[in-house]
């Protein structure tokens, strides 16, 4: 393991000094641009999504698929990963040393009203020193703000800081230790909300407790809408939402009597509405604008689910079966496909999008892209060289 | 009148390569304008009187660029510092709160705003104000007493570049009249075309434009929402910002039996002296151009 990690670090740095000028050149020529413009140096602004599948292999190697041209890049290699959280634009996985952080360099500006999109270069930007695997929270802009780590096995909770993360450093705005527990560090505005010891602290961006507190009993599950940040908590989410230097915190109880509590969320990137098993008796749907939780019935055993929050309110689901579930907000069956993935395997991801999902198939070595609208219609299947065992959909 | 507007291009375009301090001996007075639209306009007020250094490179995107240190600074000594407003330059706040000791004008205050319809932004205001000549008449309007305390304005330029924005609006208004008034729709992923509509009666359609990796293998349900919104609409010309308006088209043709162009806008930036908008005059008349030719033919 020494002797791995002696032979990796020379290769970030050679990455991290060619920058945008090496490695994978982007297969075709962006919209014409100037130069120096956008939120980030080398980074052209283009006219539409650049979506990307990003995988890493059981071995760390990082490639990424164009879903535009159909091209594939090898990026480079991390640590063997036993984890893995993407916002849509960085890869965190879990390895021996801690969090290694993949850029995949392809990312979406929410502007609310409209979106701005860019392309980079995609690039390993380093490892963030921790113990064990890390919770990871991330918001839906992925050049300002920061990103929250908790390293269960530790106790340890790290606050990155995204802009720097945007440029190729790692730079940590602070880093607490507590207990080891399952605790959650989730980013909100400027600051960031330390969920652990049975309470939801607001803190300030140093690190010091600023702004509102909040019970919240065995925290478990974490994400960002563009309402606000989503903190899983036995009795209900808890939702924090910023209006300028304010953090404001509510609990969204679950309903009287109800299924089993949800253990991590899922959905189209940003959207307000979120996604999540309610253990074997249902799937719960959290809208985070409305603050409702309403219960689905799960049509059969489910292993994923994730919300696309479109006007016809799909969810899609992955079936322990391996067939995915297209259903509407009622939890009505709309659709399905044929069994297409051992379910069984962990790195199996159903990943919405606007219009399309993908899904990964680690064991049969597959991508799948599909068209949840049209049938549960297979829109296109790429073969991955190696076993894709953790996947991202990047330029999100 | 064009000679002078091109000078103060050129002398903008210089600053903006070397990006670092003023050209020596400049004495004039330093006019700093966040968006290029802008920085045309003032540009235009002021002739060569002052130094004009204009923040957003063309073809940039103005929510999110960046300045140099070299920039902030300057925009810090500047003599006046004009920005739009409205939330537009949200990546240059914090340079823009920074310049506290300095006069500024800020565009969106010298109009009426409107609020976004819908969507999820609805309620918030729409920062686009540029699209709709007489707004920007409002703006000069405003510009012209501040530029004139800081002993800047070039009176005779200004009137006659007033004159250009109100045959532009007059000449605007006849292109889209001449638009059979059932056409007069866009249907569009462009966001920034709320003050045009308002001012010239247009109705504008949102719809979701289907991006090339829905291209690649594309269904008819992946094209209901626009093909709903171009029949509502009964268009023969959707504005839409699309990296392959032609497999756009062609797929719309084969997967819904519907011929439609798929014509781009100008919308946020000018471009540079190369492109199609290098100044907010040209950007309008070729969207006029544009929109007149496809929703008449």
């Amino acid at each position: 393991m020494l002797h791995r990690k002696t032979l990796l670090i020379p290769a970030v740095a050679v990455l991290a000094l060619t920058g945008c000028a090496g490695g994978a050149a982007p297969a075709e020529t962006p919209v014409p641009t100037s130069a120096g413009h956008g939120a980030v140096e080398g980074a052209a602004e283009v006219g539409e999504p650049q979506l990307h599948l990003t995988t890493i292999d059981p071995e760390g190697s990082v490639s990424q698929l164009d879903l535009l041209d159909e091209s594939v890049v090898d990026v480079g290699a991390i640590d063997a990963a036993s984890a893995m959280t993407t916002d849509g634009r960085y890869l965190f996985a879990s390895g021996s040393e801690g969090i290694a952080i993949v850029d995949s360099g392809m990312w979406t500006w929410d502007h609310v009203d409209h979106f701005h999109y860019y392309r980079g270069t995609p690039s390993i930007v380093g490892t963030v020193p921790g113990e064990g695997e890390a919770v990871v929270a991330t918001t839906n802009l992925s050049t300002t703000g920061s990103t929250g780590l908790f390293f269960a096995d530790s106790g340890e909770a790290v606050l990155l800081d995204t802009e720097a993360l945007s440029k190729g450093e790692l730079v940590e705005r602070f880093r607490l230790e507590l207990e080891p527990q399952a605790g959650v560090l989730a980013p909100i505005g400027s600051h960031a909300l330390l969920a652990a010891d049975g309470v939801v602290q607001a803190l300030s961006a140093e690190g010091e407790p600023s702004g509102p507190a909040a019970d919240c009993v065995d925290p478990a599950g974490t994400i960002t809408t563009r309402v606000g940040a989503v903190i899983g908590c036995a009795d209900g989410a808890l939702l924090a939402t910023a209006d300028g230097d304010e953090v404001a915190l509510e609990t969204i109880a679950y309903p009287a009597g109800s299924a089993p509590r949800a253990m991590s969320f899922a959905n189209r990137e940003g959207r307000p509405t979120v996604a999540a098993l309610a253990g074997d008796q249902g799937i719960w749907l959290l809208d985070t604008r409305e603050r409702t939780w309403t219960l689905l019935p799960a049509p059969a055993p489910l292993v994923q689910v994730t919300a696309v929050d479109d006007d016809a309110e799909h969810v899609l689901a992955l079936a322990a079966d391996g067939r995915v579930l297209v259903l509407d907000g009622s939890g009505a069956q709309l659709a399905a496909t044929e069994p297409l993935v051992d379910a069984s395997q962990p790195g199996a991801t159903l990943v919405a999008d606007q219009q399309r999902a993908y899904l990964s198939a680690p064991a049969e070595g597959l991508l799948i892209e599909i068209d949840f609208a049209d049938g549960a219609r297979i829109a296109r299947t790429f073969e991955t060289a190696t076993e894709p065992a953790f996947t991202a959909l990047t330029g999100r | 009148m064009r000679i002078r507007s091109l000078l103060a291009v050129g002398v903008a375009g210089v600053l903006a390569l070397s990006g670092c301090s003023a050209v020596a001996g400049d004495d004039r007075p330093l006019v700093v304008v966040t968006t290029n639209i802008l920085g045309d306009v003032v540009g235009e007020l002021v002739g060569d009187r002052a130094e004009v250094l204009t923040l957003m490179k063309p073809n940039a995107d103005p929510h999110s660029f960046e300045i140099s240190a070299q920039e902030a600074a300057r925009l810090r000594s500047a003599d006046l510092l004009v920005s739009n407003g409205l939330g537009l330059e949200e990546g240059l706040q914090q340079h823009l709160d920074s310049a506290e000791g300095v006069e500024q004008f800020v565009a969106g205050d010298a109009i009426e705003v409107l609020d976004y319809a819908e969507g999820d932004a609805a309620g918030q205001p729409d920062s686009h104000f540029w699209t709709d000549p007489e707004r920007m008449l409002d703006v000069v309007d405003g510009l012209q007493p501040v530029l004139q305390g800081l002993g800047v304005l070039d009176a005779d330029a200004a009137t006659a570049y007033r004159g250009e924005i109100e045959r532009l609006d007059a000449d605007m208004a006849a292109a889209f009249a001449a638009i059979p008034a059932e056409r007069r729709a866009l249907v569009t992923n462009h966001h920034v075309f709320g003050y045009l509509s308002e001012r010239f009666g247009f109705d504008v359609i949102g719809a979701i434009i289907p991006g090339g990796t829905t291209l690649a293998a594309p269904s008819a349900s992946d094209l209901a929402s626009l093909v709903g919104a171009v029949e509502q609409a009964g268009v023969p010309a959707i504005f839409a910002e699309s990296s392959s308006p032609d497999r756009l088209a062609r797929a719309l043709a084969s997967e819904a039996d519907l011929h439609v162009e798929v014509i781009e806008l100008f919308t946020e930036s000018l471009t540079d002296a190369q492109g199609g908008a290098p100044d907010y005059l040209t950007m309008m008349r070729v969207n006029t151009e544009r929109i007149t030719t496809g929703l008449s033919s």
